[in-house]
């Protein structure tokens, strides 16, 4: 072996130089290899994969991320609130997302006793998941938790805005909140304050909450699972599966196909290419899709301009084409169940030779209509956007604008999205997708068509007032109000051209019964799934209701 | 060896410093992460509180200084997408990714000395050609694409493998390490291969098989130690990229591991996180050469005495 201190390799057949070495490093990484396997697989003895097994008695859920946090007063963010909201904690109401009409949950009732103020009266015999007894003094700790809080609560801006609350208790089964000005829709902005215990931190959000609902937190496996278990001492009607699990997986196509494996019994959003799958069910997701057009800046700053970009989009065929046929041509921001929406509204005519009349016209008005106009889209906000992009930027250089297509992070877009707006970028079309979860247009008009709305870039001043004033109303009046302010949106202010209303795609295995709703994205209730086999037995119980009925009848 | 190991630590930590330096001023270019982290419809004054309270009101001066007065004392600051500490966040996750990278790099490198010293035993011939045919379209093949056909193939359509996931025996670990060596053993097969080739051609060589030395002792006794070299390096290389977070992997298959926590947190803006992950990942490069270096030196003493004490 002295031959390794030389710089010039030596032989000696019968001394079998580095053999003994060769040996060694074999053994190393063999031995390092199976260790390493060894090791992991002894740290992980569950061989059903991350979702467990299909024992019928786990609800496998796969999300598209792991939820940043489960902190309740965060529940407006949707990876939180899809596993949070209705399952973890409850709120006082509750809105049905399909009629849109608020039901009674933790709280029983609640009455207008004052203009500005409604009493509220609480559910009694609830119980928290900890034990703790549910009363008036902890829905107003949660209220005043979420809302009048320097925990910056997402659903403190959301839904309220710089809107404070005064929360008394008046019973232990009643209290009162009070507002500055009248609010008519204040039960609906509380259906999304979910409620928590009163010895819950004030000083820092927590990471795992305790509630009132159905389910309480088991254990969060950071990276890999959260599993929750039933609340046994549930106040309402306990759901059907014991324990449910969720993972998450980013890719689209290995959420679909852990449904297609079993590994999974509910996949949320899927791509619009698995729709013709058995195992796919689509619903309206309450998300549409626009163009929002800066008015401030030339040529977008011309009414005709913005009138025949809404006429050059080919709504149908990108609807069909880029998006998989999961879209319907959109017509205004609010989609169809949302207090406000405009039923005689129709999508703007594809119009490509009026769209380019337009143009010149304004052009020969002197409106510069050759300004390069940069279209920003969010990289991955929904399935197809960077094809709905080159096809926007295609029609619209079709009637004579020149149109540059940005991708953007959703950091960078925000930043093109909210207020203050970016200076010195030039004319500016931002592909938005817009949620309406609340089911009111007030929270689509605050935020995108006020004149000095966090999300729009300008408006006029009868399009403020009459905001301000269907803000005031309620019933058929705030129906018929807001309906008329977003048609006087599309004629007089052309801030937005729209493309679609969404539709999500939801994965679902054969094994289980779950009819989706316009909520489902953001608040999937775990209480809604049944085992496919339980849920057919009661519907042949049902079917099997009436004939019995009806032959005891001819007895 | 210890004026080697020193130069070798030096020279290396001033490149580490700038890494994390640069991590740092770069990430604040990126803008402040207040939209992120706000309700869309905050205020001016929240959103200036959050600013104050999270230090990004203060200048990047300051806002190094706190970084890494904080950094010495093993505290990196939390982080704002979860409120957990970013060093808990990051200590979680690196151990998967090392794991992933470990046993990609041991499968790899066996396989590539095995396969790649078969190949140029005799050139051209049968066990040449396939060995090439097959580590040129194993270096080729997209990771993506790979992993998302082993998942329908393997996953759904055989029913062999889970789809995805941590959780599970050994067959859990079989897709995302296959699509990470698809391409490290490729290259290394190609570069064994070239290695030994040239090796096997050497006067010693011929010496040994004019002794009578049989075709294993000559392959792996003599030609293979003297060929190791530049395997090594290439394979240093590989290993680093690996450690830098195997990405499409570990956001395919659900891996929690570095590289996806420092996508996350470089879209998110979680400044804290990236910057630990980032220090972590560079420390462990750093530690990683110093450590292909020393193996170097140990298999070929021309490295060792080219240091000057």
């Amino acid at each position: 072996m002295k031959s390794s201190a030389s710089s010039a390799p030596s032989v000696s057949s019968d001394a079998r130089p580095g053999r003994g070495r060769s040996r060694t490093l074999l053994t190393l990484l063999l031995s390092g290899t199976m260790l390493l396997s060894g090791g992991c697989a002894v740290a992980n003895g569950d061989s059903a994969g991350d979702a467990g097994s299909a024992d019928g008695r786990t609800l496998r859920v796969v999300l598209t991320q792991e939820p940043p946090t489960l902190e309740p007063c965060e529940s407006s963010l949707t990876a939180t609130g899809v596993v949070v909201r209705s399952n973890i904690t409850e709120p006082l109401v509750e809105r049905d997302p399909t009629s849109g009409e608020l039901r009674p949950l933790l709280a029983t009732g609640w009455t207008q006793t004052r203009p500005t103020t409604w009493t509220f009266d609480i559910r009694p015999g609830v119980t928290f998941q900890n034990g703790d007894r549910f009363d008036a003094q902890d829905a107003a700790f949660s209220i005043d938790r979420a809302v009048n809080s320097d925990l910056a609560c997402n659903v403190d801006g959301y839904v309220f805005g710089d809107e404070e609350l005064d929360v008394r208790v008046v019973g232990p089964t009643r209290l009162t909140v009070t507002t500055e000005k009248p609010d008519p829709i204040l039960p609906l902005r509380l259906s999304f304050v979910e409620i928590v215990p009163r010895t819950t931190d004030t000083e820092a959000k927590v990471r795992i909450p305790v509630g009132t609902g159905p389910y309480a937190v088991q254990s969060w496996q950071a990276g890999s699972a959260i599993s929750l278990t039933r609340n046994e001492d549930y106040w309402g009607e306990a759901p059907a599966y014991p324990r449910a699990r969720y993972v998450w997986r980013g890719d689209a196509s290995v959420r679909a196909a852990m449904i297609d494996k079993g590994e999974a019994d509910i996949a949320m959003s899927l791509d619009p290419m698995d729709a013709e799958k058995k195992t796919t069910v689509d619903y309206p997701n309450n998300e549409t899709t626009a163009l929002r057009l800066d008015g401030r800046e030339a040529p977008l700053d011309d009414l005709r301009v913005r009138r025949a970009i809404g006429m050059a989009v080919d709504r149908e065929g990108i609807a069909d084409a880029l998006l998989g046929g999961l879209a319907e041509p959109a017509a205004q921001l609010v989609p169809p169940g949302v207090v406000g929406h405009n039923d005689a509204l129709e999508p703007t005519p594809y119009d490509v030779d009026a769209a380019r009349a337009l143009i010149e016209e304004a052009a020969a008005d002197g409106v510069p209509t050759g300004r390069e106009i940069t279209l920003v889209a969010r990289n991955g906000q929904f399935a197809g956007i960077a094809e709905t992009a080159e096809a926007l930027q295609y029609e619209l250089g079709r009637i004579g604008l020149k149109v540059k297509v940005r991708m953007a992070d959703t950091a960078t877009q925000l930043q093109y999205q909210l207020r203050p707006l970016p200076r010195g970028v030039g004319p500016i079309a931002l592909l938005i997708m817009h949620g309406n979860q609340a089911g009111d247009a007030a929270f689509t008009t605050s935020q995108y068509l006020l004149s000095d709305g966090p999300q729009s870039t300008f408006g006029t001043a009868e399009l403020d007032r009459r905001i301000a004033a269907a803000g005031g109303l309620s019933g058929a009046a705030r129906q018929r109000a807001f309906a008329g302010l977003l048609a006087h949106q599309n004629a007089s202010v052309a801030q937005y051209a729209y493309l679609a209303h969404m539709r999500g795609l939801l994965g679902l295995s054969p094994s289980v019964r779950y009819r989706p709703n316009s909520a489902t994205g953001d608040e999937m209730r775990l209480a809604d799934v049944s085992p496919a086999k339980a849920a057919d037995a009661a519907d042949a119980a049902k079917a099997a209701e009436p004939a019995r009925a009806a032959k005891e009848v001819r007895h | 060896m210890v004026p080697f190991l020193r130069k070798r630590v030096v020279s290396s930590a001033i490149p580490l410093l700038f890494v994390v330096l640069g991590v740092f001023f770069l990430a604040r270019m990126t803008g402040n992460p207040v939209d992120l982290y706000l309700p869309l419809s905050a205020t001016p004054e929240q959103r200036a509180d959050f600013s104050a309270a999270q230090g990004f009101d203060d200048s990047v001066p300051v806002q190094l200084w706190h970084y890494l007065t904080g950094a010495v004392q093993l505290d990196f600051g939390t982080s704002l997408r979860t409120g957990q500490p970013a060093a808990t966040m990051v200590l979680d996750a690196f151990p998967v990714t090392l794991q992933l990278a470990g046993v990609t790099m041991l499968l790899a490198i066996s396989g590539a000395l095995l396969v790649g010293s078969l190949a140029a035993y005799r050139p051209g011939s049968a066990i040449d050609r396939i060995a090439g045919l097959l580590s040129m379209t194993a270096a080729s093949i997209p990771d993506f694409w790979f992993a998302i056909v082993g998942v329908l193939v393997f996953g759904v359509s055989l029913d062999l493998l889970p789809t995805s996931g941590t959780l599970g025996g050994p067959e859990v670990w079989i897709l995302p390490v296959a699509t990470l060596l698809i391409r490290p053993f490729g290259v290394l097969v190609q570069v064994v291969r070239g290695s030994m080739v040239g090796a096997l051609s050497a006067p010693y060589v011929k010496i040994a098989r004019s002794k009578g030395a049989d075709a294993r002792r000559v392959v792996f006794g003599h030609a293979l130690r003297n060929a190791v070299t530049p395997v090594l390096t290439v394979a240093g290389d590989l290993t680093v990229a690996l450690v830098n977070g195997a990405v499409i992997v570990e956001t395919i298959f659900g891996w929690p591991g570095i590289g996806k926590l420092m996508i996350d947190s470089i879209l998110q803006r979680d400044f804290a996180v990236l910057q630990a992950a980032v220090l972590l990942t560079a420390v462990t490069i750093f530690a990683l050469n110093i450590l292909v270096d020393v193996c170097h030196a140990l298999l070929d003493p021309r490295v060792r005495q080219a240091v000057p004490a």
